[in-house]
């Protein structure tokens, strides 16, 4: 892989909270395909599936 | 008014996301609607598919139309419009006009390149991937919460979900007219503004680099919507036994079950869209420039490595759906398709962290096209998925004899070294004419 030397850019504020809001998003994701999966060996076995 | 980038960042995901909702509301309701107007699979089938027709001409104007007018009064008229016919296709009792609104409520898809173009107008270059990302992914969740949350709160009333979703609308159409501003400064609203028109439309189309941009966001985003509708409907089908074994036997209980499975695209390739355009920050920071052929020299050249490499995962991803599907398991079915959704991301993540960079000028008439003529891929992917000898195999089909060749035809177009804007079906003296 070339690497060519790595350009600072300085950031302003609002990028650091976007960054932020954007882990939270994976989060929200990841949990989102895990209660999924979670449904798919229980069903309406397990919670939250049940209703 | 004073205001600032963020705001209007915050301004334009709000409205997108609530178009998205309202764009597949109708899928997410299409069980309950099947159930109550006794449709059959075909019935079904264009009920699904008719949620994206409008957007491949509808997303062409709107980008136009974000450019000449701002992104601000074109939103608003679009969240308006479809939200006053929303609250109209609450009260409907004849399946013909509820179809005739819910297509024209399907609008509210355009509302995407407007966005796109918003946000183009007031972040900068170096920043671009994660914005654009931002603003894009959080409001694409609004189809996976539609498929996950609609049902759960309005259970087979689908008449209360089209009204409130409607009435929201119009709250948030007012909102951003008396809030948005078209652009950072008035020197770059107006340089969109002048350079809106035929010529540099035809100039944006007839660019290898864009059509190769535009096949990208088909193989991504165009697969993407085409989940969205064809999802629920391919589990419901699919692993009907095993969805049953599961406990989910009422219609209700089917609907909430295929809409849950399906939703782990939607939610993935919407929610890491943000991280997509990070890593496309990432790679032009490092300047990391792994593929062969690509152009390497580019001042965005990294962009354009991160993209190939989403384009050949993707590929990847949606053949190891078929092999998934046939194997029969719907545990590894699921857990392919939260790859897939992945993949996907890094693709529509990758795809609009180019293109302010290659047409800054004409951001609104490029993200129209390549935004726009896309998500007729995502008319056509169902009609593939459906046409196979059985239900499994049309993933492979479609990655073998389409994406294969978009992605070769990617590489060829991203490999000028110096201004690959400059390469295209018709001569370059176009964008001279039109500066």
């Amino acid at each position: 892989m070339k690497s060519i030397p790595e350009m600072p850019q300085l950031h302003e504020p609002w990028y650091k909270y976007g960054v932020a809001f954007l882990c939270f998003e994976i989060l929200i994701a990841v949990s989102v395909c895990a209660y999924s999966l979670f449904m798919t060996f229980h069903g309406l076995g397990g919670f939250p599936g049940k209703h | 008014m004073k205001t600032q980038k963020v705001e209007q960042l915050i301004i334009a995901t709000v409205g997108f996301f609530w178009c998205f909702l309202m764009w597949f509301s109708t899928a997410a309701f299409s069980p309950s609607i099947a159930a109550h107007y006794h449709l059959s699979i075909k019935a079904l089938g264009l009920l699904a598919s008719s949620a994206i027709w409008m957007a491949p001409i509808g997303r062409i104007v709107a980008g136009w139309a974000s450019d000449r007018f701002g992104a601000p009064r074109t939103f608003a008229a679009v969240l308006a419009v479809c939200g006053l016919v929303s609250v109209a296709s609450a009260y409907t009792t004849d399946y013909t006009l509820l179809f005739a609104e819910r297509i024209i409520v399907a609008v509210a898809g355009v509302s995407f390149v407007v966005g796109i173009q918003h946000v183009a107008q007031w972040f900068e270059d170096h920043e671009i991937g994660t914005a654009e990302g931002l603003y894009a992914g959080t409001g694409n969740v609004g189809a996976g919460a539609g498929a996950l949350v609609l049902p759960r709160i309005f259970g087979t009333d689908y008449h209360a979900a089209f009204l409130w979703l409607g009435a929201i609308a119009v709250l948030l159409a007012a909102w951003y007219l008396v809030r948005g501003r078209a652009a950072k400064t008035a020197a770059r609203r107006e340089v969109a503004r002048c350079r809106s028109n035929v010529r540099g439309t035809v100039f944006v189309w007839s660019r290898y680099i864009a059509i190769a941009l535009m096949l990208a966001y088909a193989m991504s985003f165009g697969l993407e919507i085409a989940m969205n509708a064809w999802l629920p409907g391919y589990f419901s089908r699919g692993f009907h036994a095993a969805i049953l074994a599961l406990g989910f036997t009422s219609v209700a209980g089917l609907q909430i079950a295929a809409g849950t499975f399906a939703a782990v695209q939607s939610f993935t390739a919407s929610l890491l869209r943000p991280f997509a355009g990070f890593m496309s920050d990432l790679f032009q920071r490092r300047g990391w420039t792994p593929l062969p052929f690509i152009a390497k020299s580019l001042p965005y050249a990294p962009r354009l490595h991160w993209l190939g490499i989403a384009l050949i995962l993707i590929t990847l991803g949606t053949a190891g759906l078929a092999a998934a599907g046939l194997s029969g398991s719907l545990h590894l079915s699921v857990a392919v398709l939260v790859a897939l959704g992945v993949f996907i991301s890094f693709g529509t993540g990758g795809t609009f962290a180019l293109v302010p960079l290659l047409f800054p000028d004409r951001p609104g008439t490029a993200a129209g096209f390549i935004g726009g003529v896309s998500t007729a891929a995502g008319i056509i992917y169902p009609l593939f998925f459906a046409g196979g000898p059985n239900i499994h195999t049309g993933y492979f089909t479609v990655a073998v004899y389409m994406f294969l060749p978009f992605v070769l035809f990617y590489f060829w177009a991203a490999r000028h070294e110096r201004h690959p804007e400059e390469h295209g079906l018709l001569p370059i003296s176009l964008a001279a004419e039109n500066a």
